[in-house]
């Protein structure tokens, strides 16, 4: 590395903070394009996650960490922990994208296979790589097309085990904090009409179609049809607004 | 040998000996013109036919068919002149008889011409592409007389003014008219057109147009339609008799236009008279009147049809809106059912069994019958009533009558699940209390409805059937086989009820007396016996019982009770007096049905066997209840049960929908199943359009359940939606 000009080395910096990939894996890259850097992210993106080396004792390590020491898992004690050495507050949504990527099951626990396999796909085997990747994780959240997968991996996540459908308090408590990142005006209206007039878990099927909702309808309803096959739930939610004056049905004024 | 010379023969032409002569020409024209002259002049007598031919013949032979022609023309014209002005001479009447008058002898004289000049018309006319001689004779007429411009305006104003005279009420010469119109359309159909019957069409309008305007401020709708056809039919007879049968449709036009087009919206909504007054006073006469009237008229019957639709679906409405006459069910069907019957009576009597009236009708009664929720309920309740007593003593084919009108109705009906459930309530009721006036009557009309809606719709109600059936073979078995030990004690009878055939009933406490609880263990014995396996749960609040009971003076009577009220009167056979919280706690009847039970016994006038203490109406709890030792009757047989189908109350009635509702729910989603199963892949509002046509007959589902149904079958996984257009649904094997 050190024999690496300035350029190259402020060349290595930015390619690591677009793409959240390791040192290796981005002198490896930028190598390969003869140090263009447009080139290197182009052979970055069309290639698989490049598998960079880890360092799969360093991973048992850590796992033996933050595992509970009754059960072979990572429980809210260890995770409190990890987010402490993470310096993240345990409520981050930050910890959402990370399960993401964990693929975990349940929300508050990660088994072992999805703590170790987890860091290993996305190529952390240390405390420093993961403090590092952790603002990158949360601008995926900026992706249009990764946010819709979280969201939508959120629900299976959030929901009891054994459980179909997802507890109302736990879907809004998910809710807002997901339409913090990407925000929609309706959402707290929504949570609003949700615990007056259903006060019933949340099906599956409504929660992606509520996604879909607030990604293309817009917030003066202009542009809603009623025969548009939306879930009852948000037909009825629809209704609510308008018998509520919260949106005025037919306004044109809105409509420009 | 020299042969002998041959004379030839030769033949030569006749040579005819033309005399050459310059006035030949001229001198067998003045024969002729001369002859005409004397035809003209009503002379032909002295003529001789077969010269005047020859010398026709001769002119044309010589070339000079020309000079003949001409000369006819020219001749022909002359006369016609003279003719012209004899008819303008005419005064007044006369003038048309005159013109008549010389139209024939013109034709007379028009036919000896032209057989005269026969061999003209055939050789030398064709030949030079002239006008025969017929033709030329009408031709001449047209121009000279009738286009004269003294009698053309004279002759069209006279006949109107004939026509006119004779729809005033006189009488005029119809053969003269005959022949002056024939006249007319001998000379071609354009000469009849133009020169009267353009005109005549005119004049008529205006004429007609003024009448209609008269009759209508003076006379009402009827009398109107009367003066209508009335005219209407004086002028076809008109036509028949001297105009031109092509006139009749132009005339019959005209008049339809004026009399019926222009006022046939004044007429329909006249006040008082119009058409739904004479809908209302069955006004058959009238009626047919205006639908034979109208119906020449474009959109006359759509207007007659509309207004009677609308007034239909208004009284309808009316009437199944109208809470008082909900009140009694049986009458509020009846009333229904006289409503069809005297619409079919007009469509049929008045307009000639239309089926577009017909439908009109039948779409009306689908949409108010369903206007009112209950409407099923209350079809159930009518039957029940026929069934029950109704049709005592009916022939059968009146009573097939009845259950085709109720079918009829049934038909109409877009809830028929809600029908199916209050059915088979009233079914069950009249089985079990043995009411029901013909068990014949009953299977018809379920043969009736298997028809109309297929096999599943009475399988459960064919089971009632077979159950009652079973049971008496039951019973008889048992009595059979145990009779000879129960001794003295009550007879029992027992309906061994299928639990899915009949309407779900809540099973309640009750303690039965120990005479009956023996004989009733007996029973169950006998009955498990024989069939392993099943279970028997005893419904005490259906059943019934006969009680002998002896009163104060030794009066005996017989007293048809429920069992619960058998229950309590059973307790006072111990003691005379029983509080009611005694008598609760003894028979462990619910409250409800206890305190109504108990009504019925103490606070019903000719019915109280108990006497109650306060005598109030309702039951508190602290209220005391003696045996009536005082109680009379007329009747030996006192009934006082209460097993009879009744219009529900309020919240019965919205526990029996909620029940509905309920049963929807897997039949909808059985449709959307099958419908995915075959398309594979269908989006949103076709599914509803395909739902709600399969489930048509039976009931209407609504959009919305339609779509929590389809929600709930992606939750189960059966269906998901598209990952690309998220309006489709896919079906998941």
């Amino acid at each position: 590395m050190h024999k690496l000009g300035r350029g190259h080395r402020d060349k290595i910096q930015q390619f690591i903070t677009i793409t959240g990939a390791s040192e290796k894996v981005a002198l490896q890259a930028l190598k390969a394009s003869d140090w263009h850097l447009e080139g290197a992210l182009d052979v970055f993106y069309s290639q698989p996650q490049i598998r960079s080396f880890t360092d799969t004792r360093h991973l048992e390590e850590l796992y033996n960490r933050y595992k509970d020491p009754y059960s072979d898992m990572i429980l809210a004690d260890g995770i409190t922990l990890l987010c402490n050495d993470l310096q993240v507050d345990p409520q981050d949504i930050v910890m959402l994208v990370v399960s993401w990527h964990m693929k975990a099951a349940t929300m508050c626990e990660f088994s072992k296979q999805e703590f170790i396999g987890g860091l290993q796909a996305v190529g952390i085997d240390s405390l420093e790589k993961f403090r590092e990747r952790i603002t990158f994780m949360r601008s995926e959240l900026k992706d249009e097309h990764k946010f819709r997968e979280i969201y939508n991996f959120a629900f299976g996540w959030a929901k009891e085990k054994g459980q179909k459908s997802l507890a109302l308090d736990t879907a809004i408590g998910m809710w807002q904090l997901l339409f913090a990142e990407k925000h929609w005006p309706l959402v707290d209206h929504w949570c609003q009409f949700l615990q007056a007039r259903h006060n019933k878990a949340i099906s599956r099927d409504t929660w992606s179609q509520l996604l879909e909702f607030a990604r293309t309808i817009d917030p003066a309803l202009s542009n809603y049809d009623a025969e548009g096959a939306w879930p009852y739930l948000i037909d009825e939610f629809v209704e609510y607004l308008y018998e509520n004056g919260i949106i005025q049905k037919d306004d044109y004024s809105q409509k420009q | 040998m020299s042969a002998p010379k041959k004379k030839t023969i030769q033949i030569e032409a006749f040579r005819h000996r033309v005399v050459a002569d310059p006035k030949y020409a001229e001198k067998t024209w003045n024969i002729l013109e001369h002859a005409i002259h004397e035809i003209y002049n009503h002379n032909a007598s002295g003529l001789s036919f077969e010269e005047l031919y020859r010398n026709a013949y001769n002119m044309v032979l010589h070339k000079f068919g020309e000079k003949l022609y001409s000369g006819l023309v020219a001749t022909m014209t002359f006369h016609l002149k003279e003719i012209c002005s004899s008819i303008e001479a005419a005064q007044g009447g006369l003038f048309l008889e005159e013109l008549n008058r010389k139209w024939a002898d013109h034709n007379k004289a028009l036919q000896m011409i032209r057989d005269i000049l026969m061999y003209m018309d055939r050789t030398f006319i064709p030949s030079a592409h002239k006008t025969p001689v017929h033709e030329l004779g009408l031709n001449l007429w047209r121009d000279v007389v009738i286009h004269s411009s003294k009698i053309q305006t004279r002759l069209l104003d006279t006949l109107l003014e004939l026509i006119q005279g004779e729809r005033s009420g006189e009488v005029i010469n119809r053969g003269l008219m005959r022949n002056i119109t024939k006249m007319l359309m001998d000379l071609g159909s354009s000469v009849y057109q133009d020169d009267f019957e353009k005109q005549f069409l005119e004049s008529s309008a205006d004429f007609y147009r003024l009448e209609s305007q008269e009759f209508i401020e003076s006379c009402d709708c009827g009398e109107y339609l009367k003066k209508a056809e009335r005219r209407l039919n004086e002028e076809i007879e008109r036509v028949s008799h001297y105009l031109d049968a092509k006139s009749e449709a132009k005339i019959t036009n005209v008049v339809e236009k004026e009399l019926i087009e222009s006022h046939m919206q004044r007429l329909v909504h006249m006040e008082n008279s119009g058409l739904v007054n004479m809908i209302v006073g069955d006004k058959y006469e009238d009626l047919g009147r205006m639908y034979s009237l109208f119906r020449r008229v474009a959109s006359g019957l759509v207007l007659i049809r509309d207004v009677m639709t609308s007034y239909i679906r208004e009284t309808g409405k009316q009437l199944v809106t109208d809470l008082e006459r909900l009140k009694d069910p049986v009458d509020f069907v009846q009333r229904l059912l006289d409503i069809k019957d005297k619409y079919d009576k007009i469509i049929g009597s008045a307009f000639s069994n239309d089926k577009t009236f017909q439908n009109a009708l039948n779409s009306s009664f689908e949409y108010f019958i369903n206007l009112n929720s209950r409407s099923p309920e209350y079809i159930s309740l009518f039957v029940d009533d026929k069934l029950r007593k109704g049709l005592k003593g009916v022939s059968e084919e009146d009573v097939e009558i009845i259950l085709d009108k109720v079918m009829m109705l049934f038909r109409y009906l877009q809830e028929k699940d809600v029908f199916e459930k209050y059915y088979k309530q009233h079914l069950a009721k009249r089985l079990l209390s043995g009411k029901t006036v013909s068990d014949d009557a009953e299977r018809s009309l379920i043969v009736k409805l298997k028809t109309e809606c297929g096999y599943q719709f009475t399988s459960k109600l064919e089971g009632m059937f077979t159950d009652m059936k079973t049971s008496e073979d039951t019973m008889q078995g048992f009595y059979a086989n145990v009779g000879a030990d129960l001794g003295d004690g009550p007879t029992l009878s027992v309906q061994v009820l299928t639990t899915g055939s009949w309407p779900t009933q809540p099973i309640n406490t009750c303690n039965l007396p120990t005479e009956i609880l023996s004989i009733c263990e007996k029973f169950r014995n006998y009955y498990l016996g024989t069939h392993t396996g099943r279970r028997l749960t005893w419904q005490t609040n259906m059943g019934t019982a006969d009680l002998k009971a002896t009163f104060g003076k030794g009066q005996k009577h017989e007293l048809n009770v429920s069992t619960y009220q058998m229950c309590v009167l059973m307790l006072f056979n111990n003691t005379d007096r029983l509080t009611y919280r005694e008598i609760e706690q003894a028979a462990e009847i619910p409250a409800s049905d206890l305190k109504r039970c108990l009504q019925s016994l103490a606070c019903v006038k000719g019915k109280n066997v108990l006497r109650k203490e306060p005598m109030s109406k309702d039951i508190a709890d602290s209220d005391a209840f003696f045996f009536n030792d005082k109680f009379t009757s007329k009747f030996f047989k006192v009934k006082i049960g209460t097993v009879v189908a009744q219009r529900e109350s309020e919240p019965e009635n919205q526990e029996t929908r909620q029940r509905v509702e309920e049963d929807r729910k897997p039949q909808i989603e059985a449709a959307i199943v099958r419908i995915m199963k075959a398309r594979r892949v269908l989006d949103h509002n076709n599914i509803v359009t395909e739902v709600t046509k399969q489930l048509q007959s039976r009931f209407l589902p609504n959009p919305v359940v339609i779509k929590k149904r389809i929600e709930s079958l992606i939750e189960r996984e059966f269906l998901e939606r598209d990952k690309g257009d998220r309006k489709l649904y896919r079906y998941l094997a």
